[in-house]
């Protein structure tokens, strides 16, 4: 494995929030690099932790009361232990971001257009007039009607979807090579999602980026990631590539979160599987497998043993399970 | 297949909306208290200039003249003319007012914000202090404070009672600037490599601001009433400088003789202070929904 072709290695990366009721690991040992222009799925539960490793590989934490361990190297540049003052040179410019709820990710009283240009102006150095080219440019990228007179209107005037659109603008301007994309299409209803997500896609492929495509949605990750990682109670529990996962995933986890979203293949008036039980308590973690009290499969090993990840034999494919389910090879999806 | 208008509104509301939302009115009694506001402005500015008697001319033949053409708010148990020294009394309730609150922002506006989007120790240690000062009856220090610190003047008023209105902006302007500083939109400059100080100023000033604008207003109010109160008590501006407290103060004695006295300073008083604290309000739910304006 070489080393340039990767622009994301982590590795056994920890953040432990310091509450008052005692520390809380909210992600555990995580490990995983991404390859450059590949789109990589991180899939959880709400709580699952997703949120927060995609914060940390940031190097975004509140600034008291959070410990972080590990190693995360973007492009060459260790993040953990950075201070905010390297990390800005890498934000924006290496690393950019897509929020999940675009009502609330741009400035409510300032212009559009000025939220683009504010990035080309402050951080690449253009002169007022090449910023405001180049912003109408992305906003034109971005599949927005009309952008120069767009350029003028305040965030207000626009739709969710546009207002995706312009932060998914925002976020290109300093043509970042990597792309968190923090559920990019939660806060926006089911049509405007997929133009999302099209748009993510034809974007990276165009400017050659990375993508990290945060969600809980499976459906969002299925046809547009090459590797999915699932996440439960801020551990991996199962990576590979999307196919692998789909459909010869080990761990029963990702199977209960597959059998809970629907499928176009069922018949009509299917009932859903739900995942019995709660998410764990982070703070009081059992000493076994996180999942083992969900799982209809534990066993006692499970209760008293983490099990770490091991390989499943398909190439870069690895799960954390005591009692995997059996091979399904050759069982379509 | 031509598509319906059902479909049609929904293929325009996926794109962009055409028409910029309707804008939200003020309404009529609104500019009615600017318009107020800005005449009493005028008029204690231009006091000098206007043809007005003299303020502070004493007319022994018309002592506790009710009000008539030649003196429109008659005049007090000196000959005064109640009228001029209504306007020139409004220089020093609008000065304190101001004045108080150029320092109080100046402190605890700036104060607020930094310890709002620093939080940490800083913001622990300072919210802690302006606590402790607030813990303090505003009205009782000043008084204390302005008993002892003699000469007085109008500087010293100004002083006292603008720190003493630090703690209580440091902790409005605190509490909206948290509220802004854990928006998404702040990260999201956060994470575009925004500095610090461009955060400060271009992402949380914009949005602060609106709120900042109708609590000083408010706060302009209350400190003009509080500078009537330290009048009453004969705390404020020396005699025989007029001031609307002052002249409420002087008229104790001759109530029951001449009335207008107290009234015609207590009516210009109410009104001012009507107008900002209508004014305020008026603002400050006119920009509270600046995010949900849809």
């Amino acid at each position: 494995m070489s080393q340039e072709q990767k622009l994301l290695v982590v590795k056994d990366l920890n953040t432990t929030f310091q509450t008052p009721a005692g520390p809380l690991p909210a992600v555990g040992g995580v490990s995983f690099d991404l390859n450059k222009n590949e789109t990589l799925g991180i899939v959880g539960e709400s709580g699952s932790g997703k949120t927060v490793l995609s914060r940390t590989i940031m190097g975004l934490q509140p600034r008291t009361n959070v410990t972080v361990s590990g190693s995360v190297l973007l492009n060459g540049f260790e993040v953990v232990g950075a201070s905010e003052e390297e990390k800005r040179k890498i934000w924006g410019l290496q690393v950019a971001m897509v929020f999940q709820d675009p009502m609330t990710s741009l400035n409510p009283v300032t212009r559009v257009g000025k939220q683009i240009d504010e990035i080309l102006r402050v951080r690449m150095g253009m002169d007022r007039q090449s910023a405001k080219a180049r912003a109408i440019e992305l906003l034109e990228l971005v599949g927005i009607p009309s952008p120069s007179q767009r350029y003028r209107v305040f965030p207000g005037e626009l739709s969710g979807g546009m207002r995706q659109r312009v932060v998914i603008a925002t976020a290109l301007a300093g043509s970042p090579q990597l792309l968190m994309a923090d559920e990019p299409t939660t806060g926006l209803d089911v049509t405007i999602q997929a133009q999302i997500l099209n748009l993510l896609e034809e974007i990276k492929e165009r400017l050659k980026m990375s993508v990290v495509l945060v969600t809980h949605d499976l459906g969002v990750v299925a046809t547009r990631t090459s590797r999915i990682i699932v996440m439960y109670a801020g551990r991996i529990v199962e990576i590979g590539s999307t196919r692998e996962v789909f459909a010869h995933h080990r761990m029963p986890y990702t199977r209960a979160l597959l059998d809970g979203s629907p499928k176009v293949s069922n018949p009509s008036h299917t009932r859903l599987m739900a995942i019995p039980g709660r998410p764990p308590n982070l703070q009081d973690l059992p000493p076994g497998c996180s999942f083992a009290p969900r799982c209809s499969y534990a066993t006692d090993r499970c209760h008293q043993e983490r099990p770490e990840l091991e390989p499943s034999g398909a190439p870069g494919h690895f799960f954390a399970c005591w009692n995997p389910l059996p091979t399904t090879r050759g069982v379509p999806a | 297949m031509s598509s319906s208008p059902l479909v049609r509104e929904m293929i325009e509301d996926a794109t962009v909306r055409d028409t910029p939302p309707r804008k939200r009115r003020l309404g009529i009694l609104f500019w009615a208290c600017v318009g107020w506001l800005i005449l009493n402005l005028l008029a204690a500015i231009l006091a000098n200039v206007l043809p007005m008697k003299n303020p502070f001319f004493q007319d022994y033949a018309v002592v506790n003249a009710s009000p008539s053409l030649h003196h429109l708010f008659g005049t007090d148990d000196l000959g005064r003319d109640i009228f001029s020294r209504v306007v020139f009394g409004s220089r020093v309730s609008i000065e304190v007012g101001l004045g108080a609150m150029f320092i109080g922002f100046g402190f605890g506006g700036p104060l607020g914000m930094l310890a709002a989007y620093r939080r940490g120790k800083f913001d622990t240690f300072l919210t802690t202090f302006m606590y402790i000062f607030l813990a303090f009856p505003a009205i009782i220090a000043t008084i204390a404070v302005l008993s002892f610190w003699t000469p007085r003047s109008l500087l010293k008023i100004i002083v006292v009672v603008g720190i003493a209105s630090v703690p209580i902006i440091y902790r409005v302007i605190r509490t909206a600037t948290m509220n802004i500083a854990t928006k998404d939109y702040v990260i999201a400059a956060k994470v575009q490599g925004a500095t610090d100080r461009r955060i400060l100023v271009k992402e949380l000033l914009p949005n602060v601001a609106p709120i900042g604008v109708s609590f000083l207003l408010i706060g302009v109010a209350t400190v003009i009433t509080l500078e009537g109160s330290l009048a009453f008590l004969g705390l404020s501006v020396n005699p025989p400088t007029p001031s609307w407290g002052n002249m409420i103060n002087e008229s104790r004695a001759i109530l029951q003789t001449n009335p207008w006295l107290a009234i015609f300073p207590s009516v210009a008083m109410c009104l001012f202070l009507l107008c900002l604290n209508f004014i305020g309000d008026r603002l400050r739910s006119h920009f509270d929904v600046t995010e949900v304006k849809l």
